[in-house]
């Protein structure tokens, strides 16, 4: 089978998957009965004979007397020709589609830094403590990790909040940027920046950099705190393939050879030994999607995860159903993605 | 045979407590089940009346240092951190057992049955395993409270159902590799029927690996727990949950981070003493770590 065979095979594949993921969560979002939808639309001041013949309007509008897999379809055909409903949360209400193009920039932004965070700060421990094995720097980074992996994620938040943003005074723990830089601004209005959505780019194409300072001073704290939960199976994973690299006859050829040994690490094992690491990236896409809903909420980032926990805390079916599919796609690309990288990179792998 | 059973579990004992960091691990989820025991059985000796309830003092509302009276100091409305946390732990691994073991089961029995069958129906229960593993757990859990409310019960069976998946991949993984193995095959040929050789050479080799798997689990599951309580998903705002207890101190985090910060650690601490209790355990499940 050719590579472009087994890239559309899986692409196949992915339907079925993202379509079940939504049913099962469509299935449980509407079977509490209709008045959740109903309430999403429902003008409150309506008087109580135009609110009888609204809600009827509204019943026929969504099927919502047809059974409740029957009214999945109609929502997959709306979402097909891109309609995803109405969201009304009290950060945002109107339509899902409009509130992802808000949401989505920033969350994406933030998942960047982090992933960039951990592999910045990840490979070098990783290497190091594989190389130095059982020696300071190794044990420590050991503990460490284990301890960062067993905290839940607002706890390393609040950690991180305390230390720099409460007795150290140094990096800002709230928002997106200081407000009193942005408040006259012309491409920043309600909390929103303009074009891009990301505050950070959008200063930089309108050569603010004051603002930009700012906003890349209020992304450190979150990203740092999303990279962290993230880092421990990083380093971890990297510093197993390590050690087994470094086992291998191909590297004490190379020592016998006498090849310098900053050289062996570099070129010849670390090498091999991130494939693993980098390609596992799908449980990285997934543990940073999963920090993101707490980590925007303690940071009051309007990014997708916040509007997504107020989504849940609303009881607003729309934005549940609009976040579910946006972390199920990403997550179903993200496994794409890798399994092609494998494909690509080990000429090992048959598909 | 007596004895070599005794001899082996000699064994055991020896390869888990040979490492330093196992050892502490067991002897601290030892302790959290011990508390969790007391508060089922009998809190007055820890001196605790009422094991259900947080008991608030709104004399004082708000969070105190540590001192003698309240060795791990107080959180907000004036409840006494030591005893709430003894008293949540008992909760904690409540809920934590319930999750992990309700998903193992499905899951291993979903992934045994996958592997050792195969085919058709292998392909089937894999897709819907890699559709349920692909819901984020918030998500599932908040859709789960819709249905049937949010309460604690609710996020036990949503954790679970997002759960296995993970253990009927493992589950699945191990029942391919031993089924090949050259044993199982010589059993076939000498004409022992699947359902034997399922649960007579299959089963008891998966398991071994899975128990592992749970012990590292709980110490997983127990933050995500308390994440969920984190968010708001505080059905009974008087439970004693570890989760909660950290967010009654939120608003303190600046003038009181004890009343952050011992919670936490609490949650943190068994997580980290059942990563290392499954290292070790891992470690005695291995034929070859056994022999040297």
């Amino acid at each position: 089978m050719k590579l472009w065979q087994y890239i559309i095979r899986r692409l196949v594949i992915l339907i079925p998957t993202i379509i079940g993921l939504t049913f099962i969560v469509f299935v449980l979002s509407h079977s509490g009965g209709t008045n959740l939808v109903l309430a999403e639309y429902l003008n409150p001041h309506l008087p109580a004979s135009a609110r009888q013949a609204e809600i009827q309007k509204l019943i026929q509008e969504f099927h919502l007397n047809q059974p409740v897999y029957i009214q999945y379809f109609y929502w997959l055909a709306a979402v097909l020709q891109g309609d995803l409903g109405y969201t009304n949360t009290p950060i945002y209400s109107g339509p899902v589609t409009h509130a992802i193009e808000l949401f989505m920039p920033n969350t994406i932004m933030l998942s960047v830094l982090a992933s960039i965070m951990v592999w910045l700060i990840g490979i070098p421990l990783g290497v190091w403590s594989a190389v130095r094995r059982d020696g300071v720097l190794d044990q420590s980074t050991r503990v460490g990790a284990l301890t960062l992996y067993s905290m839940p994620v607002y706890l390393v938040a609040f950690s991180l909040v305390i230390i720099f943003g409460v007795y150290l005074r140094v990096l800002p723990f709230s928002g997106t940027a200081n407000l009193l830089l942005v408040q006259n601004v012309s491409w920043y209005q309600g909390g929103i920046s303009y074009p891009t959505h990301i505050l950070i780019i959008d200063a930089l194409l309108h050569g603010n950099y004051i603002v930009a300072l700012s906003a890349l001073e209020h992304l450190i704290l979150p990203a740092l705190s999303l990279a962290l939960g993230s880092l421990a199976a990083f380093i971890r994973l990297l510093r197993s393939q390590m050690l087994d690299v470094l086992g291998q006859d191909f590297i004490r050829f190379v020592y016998s050879k006498g090849v310098p040994e900053k050289d062996i690490i570099t070129i010849h094992a670390r090498r091999n030994a991130i494939i693993v690491p980098l390609t596992n990236f799908v449980y990285l896409v997934a543990g940073l999607l999963g920090g993101v809903v707490v980590i925007e909420s303690i940071f009051n980032i309007p990014g997708i995860g916040y509007w997504t926990t107020q989504a849940l805390l609303n009881n607003d079916v729309g934005g549940i159903m609009g976040s579910t599919l946006i972390f199920g796609i990403t997550l179903v690309i993200a496994s794409l993605i890798i399994d092609i990288l494998y494909a690509l990179i080990d000429p090992r792998i048959r598909y | 045979m007596e004895t070599k059973r005794e001899s082996e579990l000699r064994l055991s004992f020896k390869v888990l407590f040979r490492n330093k960091s196992a050892l502490v691990g067991t002897v601290l989820v030892l302790l959290y089940f011990i508390d969790a025991f007391v508060m089922q059985v009998y809190p007055k000796l820890f001196g605790i009346t009422n094991p259900n309830s947080l008991v608030e003092n709104f004399a004082s509302p708000l969070p105190l240092p540590p001192s003698v009276l309240h060795p791990l100091g107080t959180t907000a409305y004036g409840i006494d951190l030591w005893s709430s946390i003894l008293k949540a732990i008992r909760f904690d691994l409540a809920y934590t057992l319930a999750v992990v073991l309700s998903g193992a089961v499905i899951g291993v029995i979903l992934g045994v049955i996958s592997g050792f069958v195969g085919g058709a129906l292998d392909e089937f229960l894999m897709r819907i395993t890699d559709i349920v593993f692909s819901i984020p757990y918030l998500v599932l859990a908040l859709a789960v409270g819709f249905v049937i409310g949010r309460t604690y019960t609710s996020m036990i069976f949503a954790l679970a159902l997002v759960w296995w998946p993970i253990y009927a991949r493992y589950g699945r993984a191990l029942t391919l590799s031993i089924k090949t193995l050259p044993y199982v095959d010589s059993a076939r040929l000498y004409g022992m029927n699947g359902l034997k050789i399922l649960f007579k050479h299959v089963v008891p080799n998966v398991l071994p690996p899975v128990f592992v798997q749970v012990s590292v689990d709980l110490g997983v599951i127990m933050p995500i727990f308390s994440t969920l309580s984190f968010i708001g998903f505080i059905p009974n705002a008087n439970l004693p949950e570890l989760g909660y207890l950290t967010t009654l101190g939120l608003n303190y985090l600046q003038s009181a981070p004890w009343a952050v910060i011992f919670p936490g650690a609490i949650i943190t601490l068994f997580s980290l003493a059942a990563n290392l209790m499954g290292e070790g355990l891992r470690d005695v499940f291995d034929p070859r770590r056994r022999s040297e």
